[in-house]
């Protein structure tokens, strides 16, 4: 098990494969374990999760790190949401935010397992309602297919994400336009955020999704 | 400093009481709807094999008799000799089994039986149900075909919101989308085909049918979802008399 790259701290690389360590070696998604020196390492699929699907194609900047505060969007069963604990370590936070009743049962109980993880049942179209519930952000993160996607990520950003805190938005074209190519979507998508942000890297997702983008921002 | 953990207990329990007060009749209706159909499914499945098996002791049956839920009623009902005479039969084909070989014929019809009384009883608790929480959709569209819609769109609050164009074309996305992106020529009706107005009117007429019971389809969710009165055999009048 080696670092990953000195940029993005508690990820691993072994077997061009990504881990991350975890406190216990419970496995939720039926995900492997190996156990190292006394510590758990569980094996993050960048064909389940879109985050390791933009670290694999070699995004520059992803902003987590140990003690975050994250506000994600879309957590659904809470696969991508578990790593991100795992990354930010006992010192950090998750807010998962989801609307589906359905899903969210797998998410209560993972997050009944961690600490540093807690369920938001609402929607993210609407940020206010959720406002008691959050704190202010080090970092939002949003992977939810709808038409507005890029109008909610704004509006989530304006109301929870600290100055200079980093945004994570992942877009999935299909759902804003079917009968635009993706690179043109991407294109406006990139005009959008660069009225209000700073757009520090963008990758697409091939080959792990098709007509994905996950996009870095920094709020000014 | 935030107190992180008191607020992920509090978080949690929210959650869950969301969760629990989540429940409601669409999700009832929904899981009926999707029984009622695996039923359907599995029993025609058995019976196929059935048929196969019982042709060994009275082929002529096979043909004769072409409704599956019937054909297993009369197996468990009837002995050889008076189906014989039923079916105006001098002689057979299939040879005589032995009572320990027809055994098991007759558990698996019984089973299927079971199965079809359970596909009814589903049947008469979604009427029941939709009687109270969407009386209109029933009228128009009966039943299956309401529960269907529902299942589709999501909810009946989903349906509410959605233009009667999407509604028409519910169950025809993957001709809708060819459509979208490469310019085929587009669906004229998803689901709402099984309904027997649209279904039997004749083949130039089908679009402007499943057009017509969309809208009336969308009157009638909204009318229900906003609690209005009952309009359902109104609308079904006007239907009739726009499609003559």
């Amino acid at each position: 098990m080696k670092i990953f790259n000195k940029k993005f701290p508690n990820i691993f690389l072994n077997k061009r494969k990504f881990y991350t360590k975890s406190s216990d070696k419970t496995s939720f998604f039926d995900e492997r374990i190996i156990v190292e020196k006394k510590s758990f390492f569980r094996e993050w699929d960048s064909k389940r999760s879109k985050l390791a699907a933009a670290l694999s194609n070699g995004i520059s900047q992803i902003g987590i790190k140990e003690g975050s505060v994250v506000l994600y969007l879309g957590a659904s069963h809470g696969y991508t949401p578990s790593f991100v604990s795992d990354i930010i370590g006992d010192s950090g936070f998750v807010f998962c935010v989801e609307i589906s009743p359905v899903v969210a049962r797998d998410l209560v109980v993972i997050c009944e397992k961690r600490k540093n993880m807690t369920p938001i049942l609402a929607s993210a179209n609407h940020p206010e309602t959720y406002k008691q519930l959050v704190v202010e952000a080090d970092i939002v993160y949003q992977d939810i297919a709808q038409k507005n996607q890029v109008e909610i990520f704004l509006k989530n950003c304006n109301a929870y994400l600290k100055k200079e805190g980093f945004g994570l938005l992942t877009i999935k074209s299909r759902s804003i336009d079917i009968t635009k190519k993706p690179k043109m979507i991407f294109k406006e998508v990139m005009k959008v955020l660069e009225e209000k942000m700073t757009v520090v890297d963008y990758r697409t997702l091939e080959p792990h999704e098709k007509d994905h983008a996950l996009f870095v921002v920094k709020k000014k | 400093m935030v107190d992180f953990k008191k607020l992920r207990i509090n978080n949690i329990l929210l959650a869950k009481k969301t969760i629990r007060e989540a429940v409601c009749e669409d999700d009832f209706i929904i899981n009926s709807i999707n029984n009622i159909e695996d039923l359907a499914k599995v029993a025609n499945v058995l019976c196929k094999r059935l048929r196969q098996w019982y042709s060994l002791y009275l082929p002529e049956m096979y043909n004769k008799i072409g409704d599956n839920e019937a054909f297993v009623r009369l197996v468990l009902k009837k002995d050889k000799n008076t189906l014989m005479k039923e079916l105006k039969l001098s002689e057979t084909m299939g040879s005589d089994l032995s009572k320990n070989n027809l055994k098991p014929i007759l558990a698996l019809a019984s089973r299927i039986d079971s199965l079809y009384t359970l596909r009814n009883e589903l049947k008469d608790y979604l009427k029941k149900i939709m009687g109270v929480y969407c009386k209109n959709l029933l009228t128009l569209a009966g039943t299956v075909l309401g529960a269907k819609l529902i299942e589709s769109g999501g909810s009946l609050k989903k349906l509410a919101l959605m233009p009667s164009s999407t509604i028409q074309m519910l169950g025809a996305e993957k001709a809708l989308f060819r459509h979208l992106k490469s310019g085929a020529r587009p669906p004229k009706h998803g689901i709402i085909l099984q309904h027997p107005l649209v279904g039997g009117a004749p083949k130039n007429k089908k679009g402007k049918a499943a057009r017509l019971l969309a809208d009336k389809l969308s009157i009638a969710i909204r009318t229900d979802f906003f609690k209005g009165e009952f309009i359902g055999n109104k609308l079904k009048e006007e239907l009739k008399k726009r499609l003559k």
